[in-house]
């Protein structure tokens, strides 16, 4: 006779899993934003500005208007009322660029919204966007890329002496190295279809944030929030470029409005370079002071990174300066630069990623200064405690990434020395960075649904974006219930849904354990509850407090398994059609933290070099992290070589270029701006250590969708220059920097 | 067009959210595979999804200004459609067949999201009128296979995780069955090198590589 | 996009017709063949071309690859670069043309774009591809964008004041190695152009990129009958491994015997405002043993008239190290 343990499923939590949503994907079935089509839908289609600075003279829409099937054409003066977003409280309210398209005729950055066509069809749309003629009082934009402060930096973290420290060092570097404007380009375009109500809209958007976007839109647009409903079912990705709503939202929710019509709006990829954000330009000083034998005396990270001309955006390169290693004497500064561009935003990994290539590089530059070999030299450095608040790491094992992944690369071989390592013909260059990424949850809300069918439902007003949140859901449901994962319906991305995480900082695994989780409890809770009342009820005449609910069923605690009842029975006999759970989890920003959480990670990258064609590709890649428990590693380990390929791009090909002479993006499609594709993909190893960081849930689970770009960039360029002699301290890689190298034909 | 017929494709709950629109009747020739009725990730082990009811007609939809006629055989059904000549192929599918499965991702061939099969062939729907497809045979990633009768490219993609956010994946496949008849050398490299014209910014090339090689293994 | 007539051409009568309507056969011709589609869509899209009319050659028959009397190829216009790439006659006899076209876009791009249509590819020149900027090739007189701008990607030789926009094909760079001739039939009649004189140099005028005259139409590409013992070789170097257009790029086609280059024909890519015959380098090698100082010496040569920009000085390096590496490697030296 089976006993109850039995027949519990084993745990699928850690386990690798085919994602539940993978057949809608693959299938064509997944609905992202703009495959959404209403009866009566308009489509629009913005006019951008062609100048980056000045001001708009004169617009003439007629010979627009008089097109075929131009419903109307909206400009500064009769969009209507569009309103700025109220400041913003925790991670509501929030929008990179505040002010609402059209507000005056001031052009700030190229390609600015100055008009919106709104016609019958797409192709009528477009014609007839080619046919607004704009006047513009042009001045000379600057788009310039050498960064100077007018404004003192602000001290972002500062301990002991570090001038005094870095002055006395015995081995020093200083240097300062660049990394340029990316743009995020998921492959699916930014899209809003608005669908008006006569009181209310429902909003189709290419959205990380439904709750947030919910909440500004309804700002923006002058309505109450309860009219607002953000729908993002399906993500084509963000990479943190959807998180916060962008100005075409309001164009195709203003137009619907006036319209009385749904309105599709498609972001073009050209618009894709200059309305939706980018990851700004850096320019890092770094200083390095340490002892002969390699302990580090100083640190100094100055950052500048460029802004738009009316909005803020820090890129915060010294995320994780302050507490990566051990030195009494540290200072990290940052300061903005305005430029005309359009506002910067969250690009994966903001921070880190550009931060940890500048400081990555510096070590490895420190290493060579030292003649010791750069893994040794972070060994050697490791903390005991985060130096920067002072307080224990919540769960570090730093060290291990690097001696594990030295392990697996083959470390050991290593010949230091350019272009000392070579096979078949190539120059072999290896290089190491460590990476880190914070962790941190926040507030969820989330409930469950036992149903009498058998089946679960989990609803929860957070997103899919690609990282496998759907089946995350579902695993946590299942693993609580005792229930198939099969069993599990995963509702995502709505604002009708309990409110949900934003898709970001790689945040929402962590956040949403602690609700699901709650939420699938209380439902457990209740079936028990029903178990016991009523006549019919499976287990009259008990209390809800002698019964267990375990593996998918009820019974009696101690009793034997044979009288044990499914959960769905118990629903049935009550005549209940299913029973709920809610269940809410807090966040840990706002708290002074007691244990530092972060995320680590080493990469060891090869690249190979072929002098006579100035041939240099990645051809292998090791990467070891260390952040905590990973709950699907199916989805996990594509996340993480998903952000090495992204890594590849950043080291070696992506650079948003600006005319300097009318501050365009002038490289804006994706046949000019070159991202990674199949033919570049390296040999990946991923290594998850895997240990629960239970200081921010049960399972614990720390989050991994941005940590695996950091340090790649600069694990890439160390193998650059020991395979050629070249440092390369701007980013990206090359031909050009290399033709001059020391390893010529 | 007087004959112009709506159908609800996909509707949320709510009011004004009515559905997907069409404008003629294609849905009932296409069948459950033109259709993607829901976005619930339950659908694993759910038949394909059934057609929504019809709609009543939308008399805000007029007449396409200088808009030709064109037939198209797509997954194996005839489409008439009334159609502007400047609208691709892409766009036809997405906007006017209701076939929302292929994807925009840059318009101009530098992506690969808007692959689909040309008389058995792969090609970028977005460089292409769908005026000039008179008779051909189009298939999209709908007619390749559904939730519960996935094909063997499909399927592979699920187990090896050839994916994250989904939206370059139909252009991965159809090219990825494509290249399943064409010249390709064995190794993973020449499979690199023919699927290249389908980028992947989540970057998930490792496993689709490896649900291709699964699935030509096989084969 | 302008909206447009559009019709299916029945016959290559027909379409030169059609053709011959249009006031000029170059940038801004009123009406305009369609093929393949992946440069004239591109660019309608961009409002770059405007065509009042376009024609669908689709269905004429000029889709067949077949030898010739004298043991060269006949390949019709409509080609497409997949199908030549793949041609057993094509891969055994001329290996650098399906290597270039191998080498060129993407799979399914190359299902798509025709013999034709590849030889009338349109530069990548973002300033020519944007309607907003000032460009001779597109706007005769507007100035040139490229020239103190964004010119990484452009040409170092057969430049002018006017234009330096890089002709992309890697089909053409090949077809000009192997010495190719193109057959147009025009509304006089037929004729043939050696591909030298096909396309034609920026100068003063660029927006005539090559001979053709309103009405004329390409029909097929003959190529002569492969020289007996010749080898031939396409190198592509550019950022990203594939899909992505050359920096710099070498055709070329070597007969060795008793240890000298009896015959060698050296075309290039990514460099040159049209598909660059580098005969100085071809004259510096020919009746000469491969070696490290002849072939510095044909790449000197080649190199000698290039006019770098303000961003891509580094092609005079890397076309050189990119015919070097290609000679060495059609003469089997590596």
């Amino acid at each position: 006779m089976a006993s109850i343990e039995e027949v519990v499923p084993a745990s699928i939590i850690g386990t690798s899993l085919a994602r539940v949503d993978g057949p809608l994907k693959v299938s064509g079935g997944a609905m992202y934003s703009s495959d959404h089509n209403f009866p009566g839908m308009l489509y629009a289609v913005p006019v951008c500005s062609t100048i980056a600075k000045g001001t708009i003279t004169s617009l003439d829409s007629s010979a627009a208007e008089a097109m075929p099937g131009v419903q109307a054409v909206y400009h500064r003066k009769n969009i209507g009322q569009l309103f700025r977003a109220a400041p913003p409280v925790g991670f509501s309210g929030l929008i990179d660029e505040r002010r609402p398209p059209f507000e005056d005729d001031v052009i700030r950055y190229y390609g600015q919204y100055v008009a919106v066509v709104v016609a019958q069809t797409f192709e009528q749309a477009m014609a007839a966007s080619a046919a607004v003629k704009v006047s513009y009082a042009g001045e000379k934009p600057d788009v310039s890329t050498t960064l100077s402060s007018d404004e003192k930096p602000k001290v972002d973290t500062t301990r002991g002496d570090a001038d005094g420290a870095f002055a006395s060092a015995a081995v020093k570097v200083d240097e300062t190295y660049v990394t340029p404007v990316e743009t995020h380009n998921p492959i699916e375009l930014h899209a809003s279809v608005a669908v008006w109500d006569g009181k209310g809209f429902t909003l189709y958007e290419t959205s990380q944030a439904v709750g947030n976007h919910r909440e500004v839109m309804a700002q923006m647009l002058g309505v109450p929030l309860e009219n607002v409903r953000v729908i993002s079912r399906f993500l084509g990705s963000g990479f943190g470029g959807k998180l916060w709503p962008w100005p075409h939202c309001l164009l195709a929710a203003a137009a619907s409005r006036n319209l009385n019509r749904p309105v599709k709006l498609v972001v073009s990829r050209k618009m894709m370079f200059q309305n939706v954000g980018h990851r700004p330009l850096t320019q890092q000083r770094i200083r390095l002071g340490a002892t002969a034998d390699g302990m580090l005396t100083s640190l100094q990270h100055d950052s500048l990174n460029h802004t738009s001309i009316l909005d803020d955006y820090g890129e915060g390169c010294g995320e994780a300066t302050g507490y990566l290693y051990s030195t009494a004497n540290l200072r990290v500064t940052s300061g903005l630069v305005r430029r005309n561009v359009g506002n910067p935003t969250a690009m994966r990994g903001p921070g880190a990623v550009p931060g940890l290539y500048a400081l990555e590089s510096a070590m490895d530059e420190l290493a060579i200064k030292l003649k010791m070999d750069p893994v040794e030299l972070r060994l050697k450095n490791e903390p005991k405690l985060d130096e920067s608040l002072g307080i224990p790491f919540s769960s570090r094992h730093l060290k291990e990434c690097l001696t594990v992944g030295a392990e697996k690369f083959g470390w050991s071989q290593r010949k230091a020395g350019v272009g000392a390592m070579q096979r078949d013909g190539l120059t072999l260059g290896w290089g190491v960075g460590v990476c880190s990424w914070i962790a941190a949850r926040i507030g969820c809300e989330a409930t469950v649904e036992l149903k009498a069918d058998g089946t679960a439902r989990v609803a929860c007003g957070t997103q899919d974006i690609g990282t496998g949140t759907y089946t995350i859901l579902a695993q946590i449901v299942a693993e609580k219930a005792g229930i198939p994962i099969e069993k599990v319906e995963v509702v995502l991305g709505d604002t009708k849904l309990p409110a949900g995480p934003i898709s970001g900082g790689s945040w929402v695994t962590s956040s949403v354990i602690p609700a699901v989780a709650d939420a699938t409890q209380k439902a457990m809770q209740t079936v028990l509850m029903a178990a016991v009342q009523g006549k019919d009820a499976r287990f009259a005449g008990k209390k809800p407090e002698d019964l267990v609910f375990s593996g998918g069923r009820v019974q009696v605690k101690g009793g034997s398994a044979e009288t044990s009842v499914a959960y769905a029975e118990v629903l049935r006999a009550a005549n209940l059609g299913g029973v709920s759970g809610t269940g809410k989890s807090e966040g840990t920003f706002g708290v002074p933290p007691k244990v530092s959480q972060h995320s680590f990670g080493a990469q060891f990258v090869e690249v190979t070099w072929q002098p006579a064609t100035a041939r240099l590709r990645v051809n292998r890649v090791v990467t070891v992290i260390d952040a905590g428990r990973v709950l699907n590693t199916r989805a996990g380990r594509n996340q993480i070589e998903g952000a090495v390929m992204m890594g590849v791009g950043m080291a070696m090909l992506e650079h948003t270029t600006y005319d300097q002479r009318n501050g365009a993006p002038i490289n804006s499609n994706l046949a000019d701006y070159v991202v990674a594709t199949h033919a570049d993909t390296p040999q990946i190893d991923v290594t998850f250590l895997d240990y629960p960081d239970l200081s921010l849930n049960e399972y614990g689970a720390r989050g991994i969708g941005e940590i695996g770009l950091a340090g790649i960039a600069a694990a890439i360029t160390g193998a650059v220059y020991h395979a050629t002699g070249v440092r390369v301290r701007e980013l990206p890689v090359r031909i050009e920097d290399l033709l001059g190298g020391t390893a010529r034909a | 067009m007087a004959d112009e017929k709506q159908k609800a494709g996909s509707a949320e709950d709510s009011g004004g959210a009515a559905g997907k629109v069409t404008r003629r009747s294609f849905l009932s020739h296409l069948g459950a595979a033109g259709v993607a009725a829901t976005a619930s990730p339950l659908l694993a082990a759910a038949p394909a999804a059934a057609a929504m009811p019809e709609a009543s007609e939308a008399a805000s939809d007029a007449k396409i200004v200088g808009s030709v006629p064109v037939s198209l055989r797509v997954n194996g059904k005839v489409l008439k459609l009334q159609v502007d000549p400047r609208a691709t192929l892409l766009d036809t599918l997405r906007e006017s067949a209701g076939l929302t499965g292929t994807k925009k991702g840059c318009d101009h061939g530098q992506c690969g999201a808007c692959t689909v099969h040309v008389n058995g062939r792969r090609v970028n729907s977005c460089l292409s009128f769908a005026v000039m497809h008179e008779g051909d045979e189009i298939t999209t990633i709908e007619g390749i296979g559904q939730p519960g009768n996935l094909h063997p490219m499909q399927a592979a993609f699920v187990e090896h995780d050839g994916y994250q956010c989904g939206y370059c994946t139909s252009g991965q496949i159809m090219s990825a069955v494509a290249l399943l008849k064409e010249p390709c050398g064995p190794t993973d490299a020449d499979v690199k090198e023919l699927m290249s014209g389908n980028i992947c910014r989540c970057g998930a090339y490792p496993n689709i590589v490896a649900a291709v090689q699964q699935v030509r293994l096989r084969s | 996009m302008d909206l447009f007539q559009f019709s299916r051409a029945e016959s290559v009568a027909q379409a030169v017709a059609a053709g011959a309507e249009s006031p000029t056969a170059q940038q801004g011709a009123q009406v305009r063949f369609v093929a393949g589609g992946t440069t004239l869509l591109d660019l309608m899209k961009l409002n770059v071309e405007r065509p009042q009319r376009v024609v669908d050659i689709n269905k004429l028959p000029l889709d067949k690859v077949e030898r010739t009397a004298d043991g060269g190829l006949k390949i019709g216009a409509l080609v497409r670069n997949s199908d030549l790439a793949h041609n057993e006659m094509v891969q055994k006899d001329y290996a650098v043309l399906s290597q270039a076209l191998l080498s060129g876009a993407s799979a399914q791009l190359r299902n798509m774009a025709t013999t034709g249509g590849n030889l009338l590819q349109r530069t990548r020149c973002v300033y020519f591809r944007d309607t907003a900027m000032a460009c001779n090739k597109r706007e005769a007189g507007s100035g040139c964008s490229a020239i103190g701008g964004f010119n990484r990607m452009l040409a170092i030789l057969g430049t002018s004041e006017q234009c330096i926009a890089t002709n992309p094909s890697d089909m053409n760079v090949a077809l000009t190695a192997l010495e190719a001739t193109i057959h147009i039939q025009g509304a006089k009649g037929e004729r043939s152009v050696p591909i030298h004189d096909f396309f034609v140099v920026p100068g003063s005028t660029p927006q005539q990129e090559n001979v053709l005259e309103p009405g004329d139409l390409i029909t097929y590409v003959t190529l002569p009958a492969p020289a007996a013992g010749s080898k031939s070789v396409y190198l592509k170097l550019r950022d990203r491994a594939s899909y992505e257009f050359a920096l710099a790029s070498a055709a070329v086609v070597a007969t060795v015997e008793g240890g000298r280059l009896k015959r060698v024909r050296i075309a290039m890519g990514g460099v040159g405002t049209k598909p660059w015959r580098m005969v100085e380098a071809e004259k510096a090698l020919e009746g000469h043993a491969v070696n490290e100082g002849t072939l510095h010496k044909a790449a000197e040569a080649a190199l000698r008239g290039a006019k770098p920009q303000s961003e891509n000085g580094y092609k005079v390096e890397l076309a050189k190290r990119c015919l070097m590496y290609a000679v060495k490697q059609a003469t089997q030296a590596v």
